[in-house]
């Protein structure tokens, strides 16, 4: 027993290994993509906006003792002014904002991807009573309207942010793992996956050392797009009210000013500033993830002249020249295992 | 389309409806052992024994004294005749008169939104689909980044600062008696325009960059399939292969959009309709959670559900209708 888990432990150790390797090739392609190098930079920038908050902000964003300085205009002292209720330094809230947008969308983003790797790939590879339990679960989370059960759940539990990641990880996954499904259930049928089946691989060797690594391009690509859509679905609860009462994040800066009158008084900063926030973090993470796209898909490359001439041309040899670099974008560099087995 | 995969269909989405139906009943009761407590939650200023005689009186009303299983085949009897359970407002209403009184306010705006954004949302992405690469689909283009990244509450809340506070064109809150009974007049339907002008164009606008975006990438992915080219092979104009071959063929994944926006057009538009004080199902629901009031909560979660899983039902359907190749046999 204790071997057996042993055993496991470093087929696990390998599998995220050989996982997580092309991560660093897919970093040195994105900066090489002029449109992913602007989504790697500016997500840099928050991520250190984020880690060294205190150093930038001016000011302390949860003081609201400052009495004197309410509903000032942006100036020198305050580059965007105060809020109108409290006197709190807006540019500094806008900082401090970073750090829970970021968070929860990295730690939602990854535990979808997660989540949905190991459903898609129990759905898809082991099949039977799996999939067919996993399948309907997902038709379930599908039709039940998530804003509202949020709602409902977060007025149960207490508000706060951990229950927010809960939440959009419980219902995140099902997306995903449908997606991912479909990817096994085209690797199962590869020639290396049949050779290690035939060598009398256990099903859990196969799954974590050979089609785990096989997905792992469309998971990392799924988690930039993910990060960017939680980040505003973030927002949308926060304005609601539903995150942490006592942090600060941009959703809640949007509903301060609207209930704090800044559209009454025309503070129109105020309303700018967490918007410009929520934009450019979304912005780049979803350019890193369509970039992403763009390099795992090269047909969905936008009007390319020499695409067009081939097409027209032969079209059936293009559709076969463009079939074979997606395997091989697919396989990854199991493409020389399979010729080592063969 | 066969019967057997119409009947197949159908008693899966039971199937459904039936699992929502438990977990919607199990909810309120996750965590404590009276659902009264929830019901009914502690005030500061209540001695245990007023708290007692609270609860025993919450069991009662809400038919919480008999067992589980009892309770639900009772909520379940009561859901086949139509009843969704009282509030706790004033007055006990029932939730589904609620439910009816404030759907069509929300309908106003789905589906204007929904509708502004499929007609403006196809033009946009044929023309840019026809003009490919040219400044039309780069424009289409980079528009969709900018309107994905920004979300609609903030375009909602820019709208009604400008167009609201500023320029006082349209009401940045709206009135909930702007008109008192509706009844299809030009006057009345001008002041619900009016009303709803700014939360509508807040929603339509990322709607209808979606749906240009979905038309020109389903039009273009037509475009390079075989019989396009055998149709202009046969000498047939630009225009008639558009209009007649590719527009027809792209239909499919914009059946599927459509099918998930529909799906959507009850619960879709809580943040706006909460920024424009818009008297819909999204605020009645706020109410609802403001007060605790888990009869109301569970009963628009429960209708927004079954609501759901008729448009996919309606969706699939119709996607079986239009592709023949969706065949019983099929697995997803």
């Amino acid at each position: 027993m204790k071997k057996k888990l042993y055993h496991l432990l470093k087929i696990c150790g390998e599998g995220l290994k050989r996982f997580f390797r092309p991560i660093g090739s897919f970093i040195g392609k994105l900066w090489r993509h002029p449109k992913g190098r602007i989504g790697l930079i500016i997500v840099g920038l928050l991520i250190l906006t984020a880690i060294f908050a205190p150093l930038i902000a001016p000011y302390d964003p949860y003081d609201v003792t400052e009495r004197a300085s309410k509903g000032l205009s942006p100036s020198w002292n305050h580059l965007l002014g105060t809020t109108i209720t409290t006197g709190q330094d807006i540019f500094s809230m806008l900082i401090y904002g970073t750090r829970v947008s970021l968070i929860v969308g990295l730690v939602t983003g990854i535990s979808i991807a997660f989540l949905g790797a190991i459903m898609g790939i129990l759905a898809g590879y082991v099949g039977g009573l799996a999939d067919t339990f996993i399948m309907r679960t997902v038709d379930i989370m599908l039709v039940i309207p998530t804003l509202p059960l949020t709602i409902v759940l977060t007025n149960l539990f207490g508000k706060s942010y951990f229950m927010i990641i809960f939440i959009f990880v419980l219902f995140g996954w099902t997306g995903l793992a449908r997606v991912i499904r479909s990817l096994v259930l085209v690797l199962k049928n590869a020639n290396y996956v049949k050779a290690a089946e035939l060598a009398g691989a256990s099903r859990w060797h196969i799954m974590i050392k050979h089609i785990l690594p096989g997905v792992s391009h469309l998971l990392i690509m799924n988690t930039a797009l993910t990060c960017a859509g939680i980040m505003i679905a973030e927002a949308g609860l926060s304005f609601l009210g539903l995150g942490d009462p006592t942090a600060i994040s941009w959703g809640k800066m949007l509903a301060d000013a609207q209930s704090g009158g800044a559209l009454l008084f025309g503070h129109w900063w105020w309303i700018i500033a967490p918007g410009i926030g929520i934009f450019l973090s979304v912005f780049s993470f979803m350019r890193i993830g369509l970039v992403m796209e763009e390099i795992l898909n090269p047909r969905m490359k936008q009007s390319s002249n020499i695409y067009k001439i081939f097409k027209t041309l032969n079209n059936n040899y293009l559709e076969e020249v463009f079939e074979s670099m997606d395997e091989s974008v697919i396989l990854g560099d199991f493409a020389e295992k399979e010729e080592e087995i063969a | 389309m066969q019967k057997s995969y119409l009947i197949k269909r159908i008693l899966y989405a039971i199937f459904i409806f039936f699992v929502v139906m438990v977990l919607n009943f199990f909810i309120p009761r996750i965590g404590v052992d009276d659902p009264a407590e929830r019901y009914y939650p502690p005030q500061g200023n209540m001695t245990d024994v007023e708290y007692d005689i609270i609860k025993q009186v919450t069991r009662e009303q809400y038919g919480f004294d008999v067992s589980n299983l009892q309770q639900f085949l009772n909520y379940a009897k009561g859901l086949f005749q139509g009843d969704l359970g009282t509030s706790f407002r004033p007055g006990n209403p029932k939730v589904s008169d609620l439910i009816a009184e404030r759907l069509p306010w929300t309908l106003v705006l789905s589906v204007t939104n929904l509708l502004i954004s499929l007609f403006i949302g196809l033009m946009i992405g044929t023309i840019a689909a026809w003009r490919r690469g040219r400044w039309q689909d780069t424009l289409l283009l980079n528009m969709s980044t900018i309107s994905t990244a920004l979300p609609a509450f903030f375009l909602a809340l820019i709208l009604s600062f400008y167009f609201g506070f500023e320029l006082e064109l349209f009401p940045a809150y709206t009135n909930p008696n702007m008109v008192s009974g509706f009844d299809w007049s030009w006057e009345a339907v001008k002041v619900v325009m009016y009303n709803a002008a700014l939360p509508i164009i807040s929603m339509s606008i990322g709607g209808i960059i979606g749906y240009g975006q979905g038309t020109r990438n389903a039009v273009i992915a037509v475009t390079n399939e075989d019989f396009i080219l055998t149709a202009r092979a046969k000498g047939l104009s630009r225009n008639q292969v558009i209009f007649k071959h590719t527009l027809r063929n792209a239909m499919l994944p914009i059946v599927t959009s459509l099918g998930m926006s529909i799906s959507g057009l009850i619960g879709g538009a809580v943040i706006i309709e909460q920024i424009f004080n818009w008297n819909g199902m999204g605020t009645l629901f706020l109410e609802a959670n403001n007060t605790n009031d888990y009869p109301l909560m569970m009963g628009i979660m429960l209708f927004m559900s079954a609501f759901a899983i008729v448009a996919n039902l309606v969706t699939e359907l119709c996607y079986s209708l239009l592709d023949p190749r969706v065949t019983v046999g099929e697995k997803r």
